[in-house]
């Protein structure tokens, strides 16, 4: 089974996305597989609100591990099965807390073994920001090390707020030649070209 | 883009000391990811290099081949075909599924033999096939005596071939002796294997064109699952003359003016005439064997034998048979 790793920096929207793109594919509740940086690793069954209730939520780093979750995409012939796999946000310092420094090394780990990576940022923030604070230096890295990867796409997450728009313009002329598909992780738009994205790849 | 020209971080260190220098707060996440990102790169430059130049050396192979520019243009055309597929998927765009079953219908000595082995190895090196290695079998070797014997023979051939090429000279006798004979079995197992070992196992049925076309029709569900069709052309007289002089250079050999004379007649005369083997590298190369044979009976009594003397094929060593 092909994995699919979503990563970005912190409160971009990586964990509402994987639980409301599980829902949007007929799961009414997810089965999560948590792995801890040191190894252990659990599984924990939520239904779909109880999941974006505990599991997301402003505030930094509610994401401490990898956390996976299995998905069926309906194809011509049967379906395809997809592990996709939600990771600690990303950041560009140093972080003082030694458990979030594990968490960022171990998805930096699983991102060089993964097949498809998709990398989400929020296009509100982008317009919020000024030009020279665009994206964290950490995404041009992820942007770079993707090249020469598998599959890549970027989400612009947040499209219903405002100003995302020009924030996706924003985005589009400084990563030319991406692929970049806007949505809506909160109302789920825009999952329709995700789901033909992520099944071309499985 | 942020460019890291000058970074100063090694790139030397192991994956796994990375992760270490990022756990204990030395490198920052950013710094670590353009040392993963950069080691990734040397690796994939250094596998890069290696199987471009083994494509290339293979593609080189190919195009030392003499005639055959049609078989030439196709191979070279697949292999681009191939490489864009892999291209879009990288991409993530929609691809073709890669079905490379193949006929090569062709008299025999026309070089489809050699183009199959050419091509596991260019499969091979663009990551196709595992191995790229060639397993020639014909009907003997699939079709057994009583039932069940086939089933297991076609199998244990299909696994040699694994990871490489099966390729079946003169297919068309599978089917020969109708309904009752084992030889359907077979073609039965083999389009199971084909299902079943999709990524790992090319066939190519290979043998004359008449009989390959007749084979095809009346075996209509063979035609869809082998959909790359490359005809063999006879070698034309010069063509001939070229394999004759490639063959004697390769064994250090050389003809004088009047053999050459020889060799060429006798090609030529064969090219009207011989119907059933017409432009055929066998013929040229049992002429060539033959000559050397006699050549070395006729030195061998004479003395002092010089260097030009042991290379040298005169028409006397030519004429005496050519069949
Ligand atoms: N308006 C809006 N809010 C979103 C969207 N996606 C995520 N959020 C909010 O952003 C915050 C962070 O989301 P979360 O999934 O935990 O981010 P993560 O750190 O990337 O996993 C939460 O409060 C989400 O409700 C979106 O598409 N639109
Ligand atoms: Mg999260």
């Amino acid at each position: 089974m092909k994995e699919c790793l979503v990563i970005g920096k912190a409160n971009v929207g990586k964990t509402l996305f994987v639980i409301n793109f599980a829902e949007y594919l007929g799961l009414d509740h997810i089965e999560v597989k948590i792995s801890f940086p040191n190894g252990f690793s659990t599984v924990k069954c939520y239904s779909i609100p109880q999941a974006r209730k505990e599991l997301t939520g402003l505030g930094a780093h509610k994401t401490r591990c990898l956390q996976s979750v299995h998905l069926e995409i309906p194809a011509r012939k049967g379906r395809k099965k997809l592990k996709i796999t939600d990771t600690t946000g990303l950041m560009d310092t140093i972080h003082q807390d030694v458990e979030i420094r594990r968490a960022i090394a171990q998805t930096l780990n699983v991102l060089r073994q993964t097949d498809t990576i998709i990398h989400m940022v929020d296009a509100h923030n982008l317009y919020m920001s000024e030009a020279s604070a665009l994206l964290g230096e950490i995404d041009y890295q992820v942007v770079q090390f993707a090249q020469m990867r598998g599959p890549y796409c970027i989400l612009a997450n947040k499209m219903d707020l405002p100003g995302a728009r020009e924030g996706l313009q924003l985005l589009l002329r400084e990563l030319p030649g991406q692929y970049v598909i806007p949505i809506s992780a909160l109302h789920k738009r825009g999952f329709k070209e995700v789901k033909a994205f992520v099944s071309r790849c499985c | 883009m942020v460019i890291h020209k000058g970074s100063t971080t090694k790139i030397s260190f192991s994956a796994s000391k990375v992760t270490y220098l990022l756990e204990k707060g030395e490198i920052s996440p950013v710094e670590a990811l353009d040392i993963l990102r950069r080691q990734e790169e040397e690796l994939i430059f250094r596998g890069e290099e290696k199987s471009k130049l083994l494509l290339e050396q293979s593609l080189e192979e190919l195009d030392a081949l003499v005639g055959l520019e049609p078989v030439k243009t196709l191979v070279r055309e697949l292999q681009a075909f191939v490489q864009v597929q892999q291209l879009r998927r990288l991409e993530g765009l929609l691809t073709e599924p890669l079905v490379l079953h193949m006929v090569f219908m062709g008299n025999p000595g026309t070089g489809k033999t050699t183009v199959a082995r050419i091509l596991g190895k260019i499969l091979c090196e663009m990551g196709v096939l595992r191995k790229g290695h060639l397993v020639e079998v014909e009907r003997a070797d699939l079709v057994g005596e009583y039932i069940g014997h086939t089933a297991q023979k076609t199998r244990e051939q299909v696994k040699r071939a694994f990871g490489g090429i099966l390729f079946i000279d003169e297919a068309y006798s599978l089917a020969r002796g109708g309904e009752r004979d084992f030889g359907k079995e077979s073609i039965d197992c083999l389009v199971k294997a084909m299902e079943d070992h999709k990524d790992n196992l090319i066939l190519i049925l290979a043998g004359y064109e008449g009989e390959m076309r007749q084979f095809l029709r009346t075996n209509p569900g063979l035609h869809s699952r082998f959909p790359i069709h490359i005809t063999f052309p006879n070698y034309n007289l010069e063509e001939l003359l070229e394999i004759a002089e490639l063959m004697l250079r390769q064994r250090e050999y050389q003809l004088d003016i009047e053999a050459s004379r020889e060799v060429a007649k006798i090609l030529k005369c064969n090219i009207g005439t011989v119907v059933e083997n017409p432009g055929n590298a066998r013929l040229v190369r049992n002429i060539i064997e033959q000559a050397i044979r006699r050549q070395a009976v006729r030195i061998v009594k004479e003395e002092n034998t010089g260097r030009d003397q042991l290379m040298t094929i005169t028409l006397a060593d030519i004429q005496g048979g050519e069949k």
